[in-house]
């Protein structure tokens, strides 16, 4: 057999996280409400009513087309794009055409084997959704709640090169939807959705062969499954002398198989032209340099700085990039935080992932401050409390909205660091185990941990176990 | 100085595109208006045109609002819109399935 | 003096004043429906009675209870002391292509003839806001389909007042003939390539289109959306003025309707025309049309007592100390029609897929195999054969292959149409034009049957008027006097961009000009009480 490799180009649509729909005043989202409850005369497609572009959705689609490194036209147009079927109530879509709002761009994915594989983007334009339709009985119910969501399609060129490449992207690109605020990305609900255009051709030749395009991989097993299985087909067929044709593909996630829908070759003419009823979309270069220049880091680049700044680990960084509101509070609590950036990494990781788990919060939504964090960590380095009653405290904290500092006085967990006292309470624990102080001093010297969970249970764990074990040495081999 | 026609087979695939059928008298009609429309709009390939300008989508160019701000407006009556359709189930529009589509 | 036949002007003083009630000019306008129009258009209109055909059957419906119910709102408020609005108590009709929440709204086409909006269009609702009184829905060729209103799905379609035998042009047929028989005061029309002007020529009253974005286009069913304009229909120029200062204004609804202020239209009135520039141009002295089979042009006067009337207008101006400008070249004007049959199919096609039989309107009552045959049914059933001829053209001119020869050209000979104004209307320009004066059509009304089923030729009866429609700037038609058969001749003034001030001024002094010229005195045959043999 010979060597092939997979040429993937994905088709993803966005769906933009704004208040409302692009081209009316219904809300944008409608997941909950029952059907056709969240419809207007515009969005379900009335005589006589026209669009009125939502800003909002513009200024969201700039934004991603910045962040994919995309140049942002000044001027870009909405066009008709004609056809019928029952989820367009207009019989129209109006989408952007040949004068979209972004145009080139590119998506970095950092691969298993330590390279980059750069992702270029052909195009980001603005449309409208579709609404929903289901079919029962055989006969479909028509759904027009999602009519009339923003969202940016943005196509790649054909960089991808595996299934895993795929799934790779649409994670990274999960990501950066997040990151940047422009979508909530989640698949599941349909924010970013996923169709796949898959050819192969041998490894070290440069040609694009016959494509074929499959629709609905809508999560991330999906994309990787529905690629590896087209290519394996498309593989055994051309091994076998047959040839790829031009086929739309359906992904049936739930059997893991792909069925044909249609052949590709009666594709409709869907007569384009400019909307007469919406204006162009200008944006000045003052308006784009404005986007330009407010977008916060990206998740790579501040990856790239917390190894580097911070001395993470690659895994470490890459955890606490996941998520911007994650690497913000990291990065405000080494701030706050004296110490070892790793040490705060650590408790980033370990406990307070643990609270925004069980809370179901994300890190900007915590009470907890990041600056409540760094004083326990460092109240912790220096010996004011125990480990264990740093890590009790973020809970407290984010409980009760105290500082950390004013719950240890309160609650009275400081370790015992006085030394008279902590000697008296000791001198008391050796009086009362008369028979332990005597084989210690004929040398069972290993009950001295015994000692030591003594003074502990008596000091309700406030006891500086450092000072502890100081005093009970000195005091037991005093004779 | 001749003049396209549209072809019979171009006209029955129009016909298709447009989710219309015609009946024959219908079509026989149709099918000459336009040759006859297509006729007046050859006048438009004998325009000399100046290289530099430029298709106007609107004559006059409006100048109309900025996009809107992004807020929720509902409307008051979505049940009346649901109404109007020919046939409903459970607030929905009901339509017969699409042959040999997904 | 009847109430029908005071100008709206002076119904809205006479309301406002408590000398006449509004409720009692809504009874005169209904007696005089009931005495003029004869049965409505209807989809099954049956077998008519010989008497129907001297009748006007301007409205497919009569909206008496609403009409009454607003009548009264006006007296009340008058009574309470509160503002009545500018047109309280005015009369009005309007085309049956704006959607009124709650009254039916067809179109003229079987395939919405069930269809009652849950909206108001603006302009509608700015003139109820302002105290008009809608009396009902009037008749229009299907879609604004036409130029005679015979291709409407209501039949019988409109007849021209000033005799019955005669079309009253079109679309806007039923807005023309309702305002001339003095079944209405006002009207509210729509004008994508002459369909306000055109009828009003022929019926022997004043209509504006606006520029394009002055008034607001939501809740007008679309047909040409580059192109469409609602705008007044009156008796007299004073009443357009007055009808658009009401309805002019930015709409938020609409994107493209303009941020411009509102000129004082009526206080424009007040100026006299000395010292402005009127053109006259050679290229709206004739008219192009192509041979069917060839394509060649051909050109051919325009009737002559049409021409002799825009002369006699503006010699009339000329004395009133305006200055004529001659031989001002619009050399594109010619390719309006080529122009218009490319990009007005093209959005007219798009604009008609919404009606599919899925969501509101007609859907085909047999059984069908799918989807596919519930749409092709619906739509073959539903639409007339002017929407399907429009289909097809539109679908064929903006498919893929083709867009590029016809439809991006079509856009570009729009721009060199629109360079011909801006070069007339230029204030360093060689002409500076305050307003171009040509004649509305080329010819008077023409008989039923006369031009119908060619489209061809009905569409080049827009040639005149097509022109602003492409460059988007305001003209005003009115009577200019009766042709040799005694039908209404239409002179026409274009302005230049939102300058519908100037025309409205130019119109009304050329008005009170000729306000004792004898043909002002001539009545359409549908008022003079007579019934014809």
């Amino acid at each position: 057999m010979k060597d092939y490799e997979v040429i993937i180009g994905l088709e993803t649509h966005i769906q933009l996280n704004t208040e409302t729909k692009i081209f009316c005043s219904c809300k944008a989202d409608s997941w909950e409400a029952e059907p056709n409850t969240n419809i207007c005369p515009v969005c379900s497609g009335l005589p006589g009513v026209l669009p009125v572009l939502n800003a909002e959705a513009v200024h969201k689609g700039a934004i991603l087309a910045a962040a994919m490194h995309a140049q942002i036209n000044t001027k870009s147009y909405f066009d008709r794009k004609n056809y019928f079927y029952p989820d367009l109530p207009k019989g129209y879509q109006i989408s952007q055409f040949d004068q979209p709002i972004g145009r080139g761009g590119y998506l970095d994915l950092p691969l298993e084997n330590g390279e980059t594989r750069r992702v270029r983007i052909h195009n980001l334009h603005l449309e409208e959704d579709a609404g929903k339709t289901k079919t029962e009985r055989g006969v479909r119910l028509l759904d027009f709640n999602r009519c009339g969501v923003p969202l940016v399609e943005m196509v790649t060129e054909p960089d991808l090169r595996s299934g895993d490449e795929a799934a790779q992207y649409l994670i990274r690109l999960r990501q950066l939807l997040r990151w940047i605020g422009v979508s909530e990305a989640d698949m599941e609900r349909g924010h970013l959705r996923c169709d796949a255009n898959v050819s192969i051709r041998e490894r070290g030749t440069t040609v694009l062969n016959t494509k074929t395009e499959i629709k609905n991989v809508n999560s991330i097993d999906s994309v990787r499954q529905a690629i590896g299985e087209e290519a394996k087909r498309q593989i055994e067929l051309v091994e076998s002398g047959g040839k790829v044709e031009s086929y739309t593909l359906d992904w049936d996630a739930d059997r893991g198989k792909l069925t044909k829908m249609r052949s590709k070759e009666t594709e409709a003419d869907y007569r384009y032209f400019r909307e007469p009823d919406l204006l162009p979309v200008v944006l000045s270069t003052e308006e784009i340099d404005a986007v330009i220049a407010r977008l916060p880091e990206l998740p790579l680049a501040r990856r790239a700085r917390f190894e580097q700044e911070y001395q993470l680990s690659a895994y470490d960084a890459e955890i606490l990039t996941s998520e911007r509101s994650l690497s913000d509070y990291y990065e405000a609590a080494v701030a706050a935080y004296a110490g070892e950036a790793k040490t705060a990494a650590n408790w980033m990781m370990n406990d307070l992932s643990r609270l925004l788990n069980d809370l179901g919060k994300t890190a900007d939504q915590l009470v907890l401050k990041p600056e409540n964090l760094a004083e326990i960590i460092s109240m912790v380095d220096k010996g004011k409390i125990n480990a264990a009653t740093g890590k009790s405290l973020l809970k407290k904290v984010e409980e009760t909205g105290k500082s950390p500092s004013e719950i240890v006085d309160d609650e009275g967990l400081g370790l015992i660091a006085d030394s008279d006292a902590l000697r008296k309470q000791i001198e008391g624990i050796l009086a009362g185990a008369s028979a332990e102080v005597a084989s210690f001093r004929a040398g069972k010297e290993s009950l001295l941990g015994w000692f030591v969970g003594q003074v502990m249970r008596s000091s309700g764990g406030k006891a500086d176990p450092k000072r502890t074990r100081e005093i009970l040495l000195e005091l037991l081999n005093k004779e | 100085m001749t003049t396209k026609r549209i072809s019979p087979e171009l006209f029955e695939k129009l016909v298709g595109l447009a989710a219309l059928e015609l009946t024959a008298e219908e079509s026989t009609y149709l099918f000459e208006e336009m040759n006859h429309q297509l006729a007046s709009v050859e006048a438009l390939s004998q325009i000399p045109l100046p290289e530099d300008v430029e298709p106007s989508l609107h004559g006059l160019e409006p100048k109309g609002l900025p996009p809107r701000p992004d807020e929720w407006k509902p409307f008051a009556h979505p049940e009346a819109i649901i109404a109007l359709a020919p046939e409903t189930e459970d607030g929905m529009i009901v339509v017969p399935d699409v042959k040999g589509a997904k | 003096m009847s109430l029908t036949q005071l100008s709206a002007f002076e119904v809205a003083h006479k309301v406002r004043t408590g000398e006449v009630k509004a409720a009692e000019f809504a009874q005169a306008a209904l007696e005089q429906i009931r005495a003029v129009d004869g049965v409505s258009g209807s989809l099954n209109p049956g077998e008519l009675d010989p008497i129907e055909e001297s009748k006007v059957h301007a409205f497919i419906q009569v909206t008496q209870d609403k009409a009454i119910e607003q009548a009264e709102k006006v007296d009340q408020k008058i009574a309470n002391g509160d503002e009545p609005g500018l047109l309280a108590g005015v009369p009005l009709s309007v085309k049956d292509i704006f959607c009124v929440e709650g009254t039916r709204t067809t179109a003229a086409s079987k395939i919405i003839a069930n269809f009652v909006p849950p909206y108001t269009a603006t302009a509608v609702q700015r003139l109820v806001d302002a105290g008009a009184i809608v009396l009902g829905k009037v008749n229009l060729d299907e879609f604004t389909f036409g130029s005679s209103n015979e291709s409407s799905a209501f039949q019988p379609s409109t007849s021209n007042p000033w005799n019955t035998e005669y079309v009253p042009g079109g679309s806007s047929g039923g807005s023309a003939a309702s305002v001339a028989a003095q079944e209405v005061a006002l009207s509210l029309g729509t004008d994508t390539g002459g369909s306000i002007r055109q009828p009003a020529a022929f019926c022997g009253v004043v209509g504006l289109k606006p520029s394009y974005g002055r008034v607001s286009r939501l809740g007008l069913i679309a047909f040409a959306s580059s192109l469409d304009c609602p705008g007044p229909l009156s008796r007299n120029v004073r009443d357009s003025a007055l009808m658009l200062q009401v309805m002019a204004g930015n709409d938020p609804k609409d994107s493209t309707s303009s941020t411009l202020p509102v000129d004082d239209y009526l206080g424009a009135l007040e100026q006299d025309v000395k010292g402005l520039r009127i053109g006259l141009s050679p290229d709206y002295e004739a008219v192009y049309y192509p041979d069917l089979e060839s394509g060649e042009l051909h050109s051919e006067p325009i009737q002559k007592g049409v021409r002799e009337a825009v002369l006699r207008a503006a010699e009339t101006l000329a004395k009133a100390g305006a200055e004529i400008v001659e031989n001002v070249p619009m050399p594109n004007t010619r390719y309006g029609i080529p122009a218009y049959f490319v990009i007005s199919r093209v959005e007219a096609a798009s604009n008609l897929h919404r009606f599919d039989g899925v969501k509101y309107g007609y859907r085909t009552p047999e059984a069908v195999e799918d989807l596919n045959e519930l749409y092709r049914r619906s739509r073959a059933e539903g639409f007339g054969l002017e929407p399907k001829l429009r289909i097809l053209m539109g679908m064929y001119v903006s498919a893929a292959e083709h867009a590029s020869s016809y439809y991006q050209k079509a856009l570009k000979v729009r721009s060199m149409i629109r360079s011909d104004f801006e070069h007339a209307f230029d204030p360093q320009g060689a002409y500076r034009l305050d307003a171009l004066l040509t004649s509305t059509t080329a010819t008077t009304a023409f008989k039923r049957k006369a031009v119908y089923g060619n489209s061809v030729l009905m569409q080049y009866s827009d040639q005149m008027t097509v022109a602003s429609n492409h460059a988007g700037v305001p003209a005003l038609t009115m009577p200019g006097g009766l042709d040799e058969n005694g039908l209404p001749i239409g002179i026409q003034l274009i302005g230049n961009d939102f300058r519908e001030e100037m025309i409205l001024r130019i119109g009304n002094a050329y008005e009170q000009l000729t306000a004792d010229d004898a043909w002002r005195k001539v009545r359409p045959q549908v008022l003079q009480g007579e019934v014809r043999a």
